[in-house]
């Protein structure tokens, strides 16, 4: 047979073989859901709202198939001891070999897992100390990837991060707004790290932080400075992450507020410089409060994005050195499937539902507040 | 600064009253440009006075532009170090030199890639996988946008809420179930499963753009069409999709780019290593212990640059699709 790396006719074949009747069943089953749920609406409920229903229906079905019940499923998995030893107990195929649970699932496990992820527990007893305190326990290998610790990080890591997107976007966004030539072109070379797949500006950036042969250090010593060993220590090795972070997301603040920008009318600007107003009262009290509406929804999903940004710190620096850079979503990705995993799904589960946990706290907190979402569905 | 040069006389009549503010500066510019041309020259061709002599005398003569070159240099450099790590010969790829065009530029790294890797496999899988999730989001998206646009229906806040709070689901929470599902119903190394997962997550972000972007269409537009003898479908098929073209490209460029680039979903679905989707391909390049830094950085320029070029082409709807949504009125 013919290959051309790696590519035959057999090889296509088998993947369109299984693609294509996806694609048809999917196609299929999306117009016998929408016709039929259409005059099951109009003709025996009697809805007004019968079309729109119907228009969401393959949405709601895709989502509840593949979120919701993932989801459910992740929370049932909390209540399971779940892990590489028992994994033939919870699979079908493997029923009827041994296995040592005498239950599959149980509140004494929920109770055991969710513990585990605060405090020291060892064959279901909570550890205390010689005081009789209660311990932090260890998600990870290293005594230092606690759960305060990591906590603790992933707060640092959300507002440097932000922080710097927000000013970096939008000094660039002020300038690209003034009258300025080669604008499309400058526009077309920023957004370019937005385009860059991620895997790829992470272990890329991964081999620029390289102590010997990464460009970094190389610029470092040419201007004169020592060589600093980016991804063997711990505060270069997470200065080097956030750098490749924020890199990552100034693009996006900057093409959301020169969009802002743009939309402010020139005429607010003329008025109040005819009364007398200077640059700055004039970005105070214009720019910054027609931005608004543009920037609360951008720190929002900047904020949940970041404090979620598994990807960047996964490829940089895998968390080390020694676990010293985790942040809980890649704690928690090290813990279920890592090199040095504990493997156990159980307790990744437990886990992953306290961090949703926390985020959504805080989301709801801050939405309240800053009333930012509000036009999204008033509308 | 400016101020001054504001109230100077209008830059080509000043000749009376010595040199404006903005001929100093230009001076500057030039001169400092030359001292780096000069400083090149007397150090056997090394560019790099040169260019931090322009750069310096351009940030002075138009400090915009010498803000807007820097930041541009830093968003495109790792490209570029790509590909010169890409057209290294193989005894240097750990060279320390920071030239973009090596010595002795050679392509086979890339005939090696194409050679000794199933790299065309990994990159069918992918695209195969893209193109399929790409489309299904944007067809499921764009009508259940429509119906939270149009319709103030029952349940519709707490949906739109709900898309939201999917957000902030982290990639554990899903992954770890999505692992142990895959597991039970043997489809571990299945693109099939792929698919749908990428799909799934790609829909709420692609709703919450479009119904932003369908809410600043006047309704009005529809009942028009419909006074013409359109029903509702019609009137969304013929009126609003047409009118949503930005944002229905930008929902199609990231959905594109979220699945052609996913890397930790695919390593948990695909363990076994028989079908590899090209991330899975290049990182395990440089996961083993000999680190093929050539092979993996002419695999980045193939994967980078299609996907680079459909970006910079979009992205003048960019800026509308995405912030129209959100800018009220």
């Amino acid at each position: 047979m013919e290959s051309i790396s790696g590519l035959t006719a057999d090889t296509i074949g088998a993947t369109l073989s299984q693609v294509i009747p996806l694609l048809i069943g999917v196609s299929i089953g999306i117009v016998v859901l929408e016709v039929s749920l259409y005059y099951f609406l109009t003709r025996v409920i009697k809805t007004k709202h019968a079309l729109a229903y119907t228009l969401l229906s393959p949405a709601v079905v895709a989502l509840v198939l593949f979120l919701i019940y993932p989801l459910i499923f992740n929370v049932i998995l909390a209540f399971s001891d779940l892990k590489r030893n028992t994994f033939v107990c919870y699979s079908p195929v493997a029923r009827g070999r041994e296995c040592e649970l005498d239950h599959l699932y149980g509140l004494d496990y929920a109770i055991n897992n969710f513990t585990q992820v605060f405090f020291r527990v060892r064959d279901g007893e909570i550890q205390r100390d010689a005081d009789g305190n209660l311990v932090w326990g260890r998600l990870l290998r290293t005594a230092d990837s606690t759960f305060p610790v990591l906590f603790g990080r992933t707060v640092v890591w959300t507002g440097v991060n932000v922080i710097f997107h927000f000013l970096g976007g939008l000094a660039l966004a002020l300038i690209m707004n003034q009258k300025i030539r080669f604008r499309g072109i400058y526009r077309s070379l920023i957004v370019i790290p937005w385009a860059i797949p991620t895997v790829i500006v992470g272990l890329t950036w991964r081999q620029e932080f390289h102590a010997d042969y990464g460009f970094v250090n190389q610029v470092l010593t040419s201007l004169g400075m020592t060589k600093v060993n980016w991804l063997s220590e711990e505060l270069p090795a997470f200065i080097a992450v956030i750098f490749v972070n924020v890199w990552l997301g100034i693009p996006f603040y900057m093409v959301m507020l020169l969009g802002g920008l743009q939309s402010i009318p020139a005429e607010y600007y003329e008025a109040s410089q005819m009364d007398g107003a200077n640059a700055w009262q004039r970005f105070k009290a214009i720019t910054i409060p027609l931005l608004r509406p543009i920037l609360i929804p951008a720190i929002t999903l900047d904020v949940i994005w970041t404090f979620n940004q598994l990807n960047v710190v996964y490829l940089v620096t895998r968390g080390g050195p020694s676990e010293k850079t985790n942040i809980l979503v890649s704690a928690l990705y090290n813990a279920a499937f890592g090199e040095s995993a504990t493997q156990e799904l159980g307790f990744a589960a437990a886990f992953s539902i306290v961090i949703f946990l926390i985020l959504f706290v805080f989301a709801v907190v801050w939405i309240t507040t800053s009333g930012g979402l509000k036009e999204v569905y008033d509308r | 600064m400016s101020t001054v040069t504001k109230s100077a006389p209008s830059p080509d009549g000043s000749a009376s009253s010595g040199f404006t503010i903005k001929q100093i500066r230009q001076g500057i510019a030039i001169l400092l440009a030359a001292g780096g041309l000069l400083l090149t020259l007397l150090n056997g061709m090394n560019l790099a006075y040169l260019l931090i002599g322009a750069w310096v005398g351009l940030s002075i003569w138009k400090p915009y532009h010498g803000i807007l070159v820097f930041y541009s240099l830093i968003s495109i450099y790792p490209v570029l170090r790509v590909i010169s790590i890409a057209l290294r010969p193989s005894d240097s790829l750990l060279s320390r030199s920071l030239d973009i065009i090596p010595a002795n530029a050679t392509l086979n790294n890339i005939v090696a890639l194409f050679q000794e890797e199933a790299f065309l496999l990994w990159i069918w899988n992918s695209f195969v996988i893209t193109v399929s999730v790409s489309i299904m989001g944007v067809i499921i998206a764009a009508t259940g946008a429509y119906a939270f646009s149009r319709w103030r229906f029952p349940g519709r806040r707490p949906a739109l809420i709900f898309l939201l709070t999917t957000q902030m689901i982290p990639a554990g929470m899903l992954l770890v179930p999505i692992f142990v599902i895959v597991a039970q119903l043997n489809l571990s190394n299945s693109i099939i499963g792929l698919m749908l997962a990428y799909t799934t997550t790609a829909v709420p972000f692609s709703i919450w753009i479009l119904k932003g972007y369908y809410d600043t269409i006047p309704v009005d537009l529809e009942e028009a069409a419909m006074v013409d003898g359109c029903n509702r479908l019609e009137a969304f098929w013929k009126v609003i999709l047409p009118l949503s073209t930005p944002a229905l490209s930008i929902v199609f460029l990231f959905n594109f780019l979220a699945a052609w680039s996913e890397y930790l979903v695919a390593r948990v679905i695909l363990q076994a290593g028989a079908v590899r989707t090209w991330p899975l391909g290049l990182a395990d390049l440089i996961a083993q212990f000999d680190t093929d830094w050539g092979k993996y950085a002419a695999g980045s320029v193939f994967v980078t640059i299609p996907v680079l070029i459909l970006f910079v082409w979009q992205s003048k709807y960019l800026i509308s699709g995405l912030t129209l949504g959100s800018v009220k009125g």
